[in-house]
């Protein structure tokens, strides 16, 4: 069977000035998530596990994170003779007022889309954890009314920001417009409110054209919101998503999803599934768990050393934690090291982290202590380097 | 060093001693360690040494091997006009080409090797558990302007008798070899780690196959063959964690060692990395009933029970209430509750079910082979 039917546009320039620091030098794409992926583990994932080899990767501001994770695609099988990752630079700083940068900008994605030769593409992002079936929304969007299809997810509206982006569903079903979460009144039964998830669907000859007249404009208007204003001219079919979820755009959203995680079900259900998550496979050795270690409620990655104590926490590759150290409902990313008898509690430290002995760090659940990669820690003095938000 | 030294990994080998874990495996593909297989230390020495083309022999159940091995993409081993190539028996006019032996699964796979053209050819064995660097022997076999050297293992004058032992002289030209020796004159015991100058071994080969065709076995007929026609032959001593792991006992001795903190294996030295195929899998989950001492656990694992200095491999599920003392579990092991297992080797995929026992003894060793069903269905957690 031809597997070009659908392609994919993965964008990664994406607003992270709210994850900060840990955006610093990488999109929010490639925030490590749950001891072992980066977040656009999920929609490389998806788009792989439903046949889809053409990929057009749009890359962000600091690009070096992405290309070593995601190098050929063959982790996500797509690296094969057809097709395979295709990724353009990033241009969003150039001056847009310039026409010549503002025909680069379309140029880019029309000649991935006719390259591609497929009668459909999906639109999504890279902020997601889901575990979405491209199939299943290709078969809805077949059968629907409408020429886009939008994905949301209905959550309670005290789960989410007042201004983040919510559907307004009308009664025959039909996605009308985008807004606010805070203006959608929520389902008299449910109480929820369906959440846009930045996820779209629909036929490539329509994004083509939907490119090319924005070309011919005199302003300049970027690929997310030529598809909000289609989305309000044509109206959308709403595919509505079940599975786990987490629209990871605040440091909160990205400490509770991954706390989420530590909940065995959420773990069986969205790591474990049909659809597997696939990652950059590592050559690592086996973490070791010493004698009088005392882990509880954890996940952990390979290649750590354990001597202390974890208790629900996530803690990524190659991790030490010294003898009669605590870690408590933290997140501990790739090769930081927590020296003796140091105590950790709601705490986010990024790769590298050294934590000298016998210091105590406590973060709040509403405002984990972030550490910035590699940086030492190494006296009480030290602890200020820390950012809440 | 491109062609000019090719690598063979015997990877035939039933491994019969081995019993129910290779039933349906080659030795060589036999979980080791948590998350490799035998094969990969003579793989990744192979890659660390810079020997880039590799033929790996195999005969017996080759499956599972010719799986974990693909492209060789895995240990580096994937570079154009070059790279690993599995090698089995096949037929040809001049009959079917089973292996009779070491030296005779050279002989039948010449072609392979002539296509390179190498000057020197290595011989590896596929089951050892070892990290050595081949181009430190192939400096030594060059500068000593040998025909054949031999690596060897200095061990214990007791250990000798268990082992084929080379004599030397004091330029550690070996002299004499005899295998199994009651009372042995040195402590050099062959690693079946050879290198010849191949032109000189090929003659040998062919030769022997155009008359009487006994050069099968590399031990008991090329090496006494290369002394007897004075063929410059040495003895490359080296020094180092090396096991051979062809018994049930030794397997699971091998992996014990494997979880001291300082064994001299080293596995955690990133300069010298042993590598493999793996798949990306879930991180492991430690659960809230879970106790996880002195023990190495990898990704896909999923810990409800109390694990004490043993070694859990890939994907295992250990079910809340089970106890493991001193074991070793292979890949895909689901282990239900209230189990328990203590001096024990749990083979791939095997299902152990709710409240069975698996118990063995330092010295007996319990063992449940590839795919096997223990007790009970296990109730999903």
């Amino acid at each position: 069977m031809r597997q070009n039917n659908v392609s994919a546009i993965i964008d990664l320039n994406e607003p992270s000035d709210a994850l900060l620091p840990l955006t610093q030098f990488r999109p929010v794409g490639t925030l490590p998530f749950a001891g072992r992926y980066r977040l656009i583990d999920f929609p490389l994932s998806a788009i792989s596990n439903a046949g889809i080899r053409d990929v057009g990767m749009f890359m962000p501001r600091s690009a070096r994170s992405v290309q070593d994770h995601v190098r050929s695609g063959d982790a996500w099988n797509l690296d094969s003779i057809r097709g395979g990752i295709f990724t353009f630079p990033y241009v969003a700083n150039k001056d847009y007022s310039d026409p010549a940068n503002r025909r680069r900008y379309y140029d880019d994605y029309l000649t991935f889309l006719r390259k591609s030769d497929s009668s459909y593409t999906i639109v999504i992002g890279a902020r997601n954890v889901d575990n979405i079936n491209v199939q299943e929304v290709q078969q809805f969007h077949v059968e629907g009314n409408n020429p886009i299809t939008v994905l949301y997810k209905r959550q309670l509206p005290d789960k989410v920001n007042a201004n983040e982006e919510a559907l307004n569903i009308s009664d025959a079903g039909d996605v009308t417009t985008i807004m606010k979460a805070s203006e959608i009144t929520p389902d008299p039964v449910n109480h929820m409110v369906p959440m846009h998830m930045g996820v779209y669907f629909l036929r490539t000859s329509l994004l083509i054209d939907l490119l090319q007249n924005a070309s011919q404009r005199e302003e300049f208007i970027r690929l997310p919101e030529i598809l909000h204003e289609a989305l309000e001219v044509y109206n959308a079919n709403g595919y509505e998503y079940t599975g786990f979820y987490a629209n990871i755009n605040t440091i909160k959203r990205y400490f509770d999803a991954n706390m989420a995680m530590l909940d065995e079900a959420n773990y069986q259900a969205l790591l474990f599934s049909q659809r597997e998550i696939f990652t950059k496979n590592l050559n690592e050795i086996p973490t070791f768990f010493s004698k009088g270690s005392d882990v509880n409620t954890s996940l952990l990655g390979t290649g750590c050393r354990i001597e202390g104590q974890a208790n629900h926490s996530v803690i990524f590759r190659r991790v030490i934690i010294d003898r009669s150290a605590k870690v408590e409902n933290s997140i501990i990313m790739q090769g930081s090291k927590i020296g003796p008898g140091s105590k950790l509690n709601y705490v986010i430290l990024d790769k590298g982290v050294v934590i000298g002995p016998h210091l105590t760090i406590e973060g709040t659940p509403e405002k984990p202590i972030i550490f910035e990669k590699n940086m030492s820690v190494l006296r009480a003095s030290d602890i200020k380097k820390g950012v809440q938000h | 060093m491109s062609t000019e030294m090719l690598a063979m990994i015997l990877a035939g080998g039933q491994g019969s001693r081995l019993g129910k874990l290779t039933k349906s495996t080659a030795k060589p593909a036999v979980p080791f360690g948590g998350r490799y297989r035998i094969i990969d230390f003579a793989l990744s020495n192979c890659f660390n040494s810079g020997v880039n083309t590799v033929g790996v022999v195999t005969q017996y159940q080759p499956l599972e091997l010719n799986a974990h091995i693909q492209n060789g993409a895995s240990w580096g081993l994937d570079e154009k006009n070059a790279g690993v190539t599995v090698l089995q028996p096949f037929a040809s006019r001049e009959g079917e080409k089973w292996f009779q032996g070491t030296a005779h699964a050279i002989y039948q796979n010449i072609d392979y090797i002539d296509l390179y053209q190498p000057k020197y050819i290595l011989i590896l064995s596929g089951d050892h558990i070892y990290k050595m660097d081949y181009e430190a022997m192939f400096n030594y076999h060059k500068a000593k302007k040998a025909a054949l050297t031999v690596g060897v293992l200095p061990v214990s004058m007791e250990e000798a008798t268990r082992f084929g032992i080379m004599n030397t002289d004091e330029t550690e030209r070996i002299i004499e070899f005899e295998e199994k020796p009651k009372k042995p004159k040195s402590n050099l015991a062959s690693m079946g780690i050879y290198i010849f100058n191949w032109p000189t071994l090929k003659k040998y080969l062919v030769d022997s196959y155009s008359t009487d065709g006994k050069m099968e076995d590399f031990g008991k007929d090329v090496i006494p063959a290369y002394l007897s026609h004075n063929e410059p032959t040495y003895a490359y001593a080296f020094h180092g964690y090396w096991k051979d792991v062809g018994t049930i006992q030794s397997l699971w001795q091998a992996n014990m060692e494997f979880l001291e903190p300082n064994n001299e294996l080293n596995i955690g030295d990133r300069e010298w990395r042993i590598y493999s195929k793996n798949d990306a899998l879930p991180p492991m989950y430690v659960t809230k009933s879970a106790k996880v001492n002195n023990s190495m656990v990898v990704d896909g694992c999923y810990v409800a029970g109390d694990i004490e200095h043993t070694i859990l491999s890939q994907n295992v599920k250990v079910g809340s209430g089970t106890v493991i003392k001193d074991s070793m579990v292979m890949p895909n092991a689901v282990i239900g509750k209230d189990v328990t297992i203590d001096h024990a080797i749990i083979g791939e995929r095997a299902i152990i079910g709710d409240g069975a026992s698996v118990i063995g003894t330092e010295d007996d060793i319990a063992v449940v082979g590839f795919q096997e069903v223990l007790g009970k269905e296990v109730e999903d957690e």
